[in-house]
């Protein structure tokens, strides 16, 4: 069974507190001001709370920092099984090019969608569903693509760069889709490209939620196979590991994660890579009984952050969420190049 | 006995297979046994396939032909977590994780033991500590794998095998990079492993010194076929020899237990010195590249015409040249140990020499004359 023990360590909690007040701050946050009485009042005594406020609250508010609170657990844990496995500290979903891979697979389920998929409003909980389905698939077929040229390679610095060019040629592709689509599927498609932590439903977190669930669930289940890997791929073998089982599981894991977030939010760029090197070295822990759900929850503590600060406070406007993940994110990329001097150290 | 023999290849041929080409072999024809309680050596050349045996026995590789039998059992029968519980592996390969302790490194090799979700049991916990404290890395427990030296870095490897808790090892080069002192410390874990705990251990390794004089078993591995036996029969056979057949000048030196280059001496040195003395005289000798003679303090048969004069080459060019052309161009040189230094006689002229060093300097001299 799994055991929560590491809840009652004081890092956790600590952690566990912080995430709580980024969440209620996430909430009052926002072009009409919300004080902290009032969102108390409207989640716990809706009847009592002003009727606009609370629709504001619970139709854009909530699902947004439920959604930030997934999107940063969930890419942050992907990140973290993607560093293990490929044995690169600056490996992520969208590094390798496996958010590309499901923003491919969502392009192609859209744009034909005019199409193939002419009953199906995209907006519907089936076209959330078809959107997720399709992001899972790219995702998990890049993820496969990755992992094989990785085999054939072992070069850590190949595989990086040749994620970032296969990335680039998905990309390529996409837009030729693009060019080729009807009008009123490139019009869905570009809104979803458009995509961010706010423009999620209250419907689509009803697959958003379940998703992230369910990839997270598999991150807990691989991680003894994980701690393996940290010796490498021989000595995980040595030492009685399943191997087609570990990678199957972490295929799965990962997948699901990147795929459902990139469906929902477009791509996120930098979480995926910086959380996990936050969390080794706030919890001094390479192994991941501590690590993965101590990287799930400084994710969503970061990723709420993240959305704080992209509504700059007293200002209309939100700045898009991938910019300031970027923005804040490429520095701290480079202060982990510079800290393992080589690429090297996961 | 049959069941002593813990690992027996019979005719096996390894090498590397591909899907798409044909497979690659590498060594064909190789009979060998370890049985328990022994420390086997591989030995071989670079590139000669000792890396491709020990991946093959790890299970990593099936062998392309023959059988590989572990405890008398079929390798191919085996599970791998059935093997992990057999037999442990310690590879050249660096671990890469930043924030690892020693004490979870060797948590890993119980492994094959825990849930699935890794939890150590009290037990677990025991024999991780056991084996921390049979490698002497007692009081490392907490430091980061990363941040301790390389020769306790392997003696934490070797411990996350003991953890496995398996009565074979493997290691791969367990004592390459290491300094002498930390060669030494590995070593003898290992030995103290196998008389005290009956494992069997096999270890690759260039280090033919330490195999000859600490292993129970040698494999070598030749170019063209793979022997094996204890190693003084394997010495005496020769075998050695056929090491690095490529290097004529490469002899197995079967007293000192190593190689050594094997030179045409450039002259003989007719040395007297006292019985502590001369053997270490005569290595030095031996590495300017003179065969050494034992003679009496007394004899010194050319006359001392001038003492303490130094050596300038034109002065002895004439002296030199006569020497006969063929053989050993310097002809015979005296060294005879006097009161305060040494006496080089040569035909024609005496030098003193006040210290060894002094001797080194001048023989390097009279080596570099035009006349030699």
């Amino acid at each position: 069974m799994v055991h929560f023990r590491f809840l009652r360590e004081a890092e956790f909690f600590l952690l566990v507190v912080v995430l709580c007040i980024f969440f209620l701050f996430d909430l009052l946050a926002g072009s009409v001001p919300v004080t902290l009485s009032q969102s108390l009042t409207a989640l716990f005594h809706p009847s009592a709370a002003d009727p606009q406020l609370a629709a504001i609250l619970f139709q854009f508010r909530l699902p947004k920092a439920v959604t930030a609170v997934m999107a940063g657990a969930a890419l942050s844990v992907a990140g973290l099984q993607m560093q293990t496995i490929f044995r690169n500290p600056v490996a992520g979903p969208d590094i390798l090019g496996i958010s590309s891979g499901s923003s491919l697979g969502v392009a192609l389920f859209v744009l034909s969608a005019g199409w193939i998929f002419k009953g199906i409003p995209l907006f519907s909980m089936a076209g959330s569903w078809g959107i997720v389905l399709a992001a899972w698939l790219g995702a998990g077929l890049m993820m496969a693509l990755v992992v094989l040229l990785a085999a054939r390679l072992r070069d850590l610095m190949t595989v990086l760069i040749l994620g970032i060019l296969i990335s680039s040629a998905i990309l390529a592709v996409v837009s030729v889709l693009q060019y080729f689509s009807s009008e009123s599927s490139l019009k869905s498609f570009i809104v979803w490209t458009m995509g961010s932590l706010g423009s999620t439903t209250r419907d689509q977190l009803w697959v958003l939620v379940p998703a992230v669930m369910t990839g997270l669930f598999l991150a807990f289940l691989s991680s003894k196979f994980l701690d393996a890997f940290l010796l490498g791929e021989n000595y995980a073998k040595s030492m009685g590991m399943n191997l087609r089982m570990a990678y199957w599981l972490t295929f799965a894991s990962t997948s699901i994660l990147a795929g459902s977030v990139t469906a929902f939010c477009g791509p996120i760029g930098f979480v995926g890579i910086i959380v996990p090197h936050l969390a080794r070295k706030y919890f001094h822990s390479s192994l991941h009984s501590r690590l993965i759900p101590g990287t799930l929850l400084l994710g969503a503590v970061v990723m709420l952050a993240g959305d704080l600060i992209s509504q700059i406070p007293g200002y209309e406007v939100t700045l898009p969420i991938n910019s300031v993940t970027s923005l804040l994110g490429i520095p701290l990329v480079v202060w982990i190049i510079f800290q393992n001097k080589k690429i090297g150290a996961i | 006995m049959a069941e002593d023999i813990f690992i027996a290849c019979k005719d096996v041929s390894i090498g590397y297979r591909d899907r798409t080409a044909p497979a690659v072999e590498v060594k064909a024809n190789i009979h060998l046994r370890a049985l328990k309680g022994e420390m086997v050596a591989l030995i071989g050349g670079n590139g000669v396939g000792k890396s491709t045996l020990l991946k093959t026995l790890a299970g990593f590789q099936p062998p392309l032909s023959g059988q590989l039998l572990i405890h008398n059992r079929p390798a191919t029968e085996f599970t791998a977590a059935e093997l992990a519980r057999e037999m442990s592996f310690v590879s050249t390969e660096v671990v890469r994780a930043a924030r690892l302790t020693v004490r979870e490194l060797v948590g890993l090799g119980r492994y094959p033991y825990t849930d699935w979700f890794g939890q150590l049991t009290e037990k677990d916990r025991e024999i991780i500590g056991k084996a921390i404290h049979d490698v002497g890395l007692s009081g490392y427990e907490e430091r980061l794998v990363s941040r301790i030296s390389d020769g306790e870095r392997q003696r934490a490897m070797i411990a996350r095998a003991l953890a496995q808790d398996t009565q074979i090892l493997v290691l791969d080069e367990p004592t390459a990079f290491l300094d002498i002192s930390n060669k030494y410390e590995i070593v003898s874990i290992l030995h103290r492993l196998v008389n005290q705990q009956g494992k069997c251990i096999i270890f690759s390794t260039h280090d033919l010194h330490t195999a000859l004089s600490m292993a129970d078993r040698i494999w070598l591995m030749l170019e063209g076929e793979v022997v094996e036996g204890i190693p003084e029969e394997i010495a005496a056979q020769g075998y050695f020899d056929a090491l690095f057949p490529k290097n004529q000048q490469l002899k197995f030196d079967l007293e000192k237990g190593d190689f050594s280059l094997n030179r045409e001496p450039i002259g003989t040195v007719a040395l007297s010195a006292n019985g502590s003395d001369w053997a270490m005289v005569a290595r030095v000798m031996e590495r300017l590249g003179f065969a050494t003679k034992r003679v009496k303090p007394v004899q010194v048969p050319h006359p001392i015409n001038e003492i303490l004069k130094p050596i300038s080459p034109s002065e002895n060019k004439i002296l030199l040249g006569g020497s006969s052309g063929k053989g050993n161009p310097l002809g015979e040189i005296y060294v005879t140990q006097i009161k305060n230094g040494w006496l080089i006689s040569y035909p024609g002229f005496s030098l003193e020499a006040e210290s060894l060093e002094a001797l080194c300097r001048i023989l390097k001299q009279l080596m570099l004359l035009p006349g030699s």
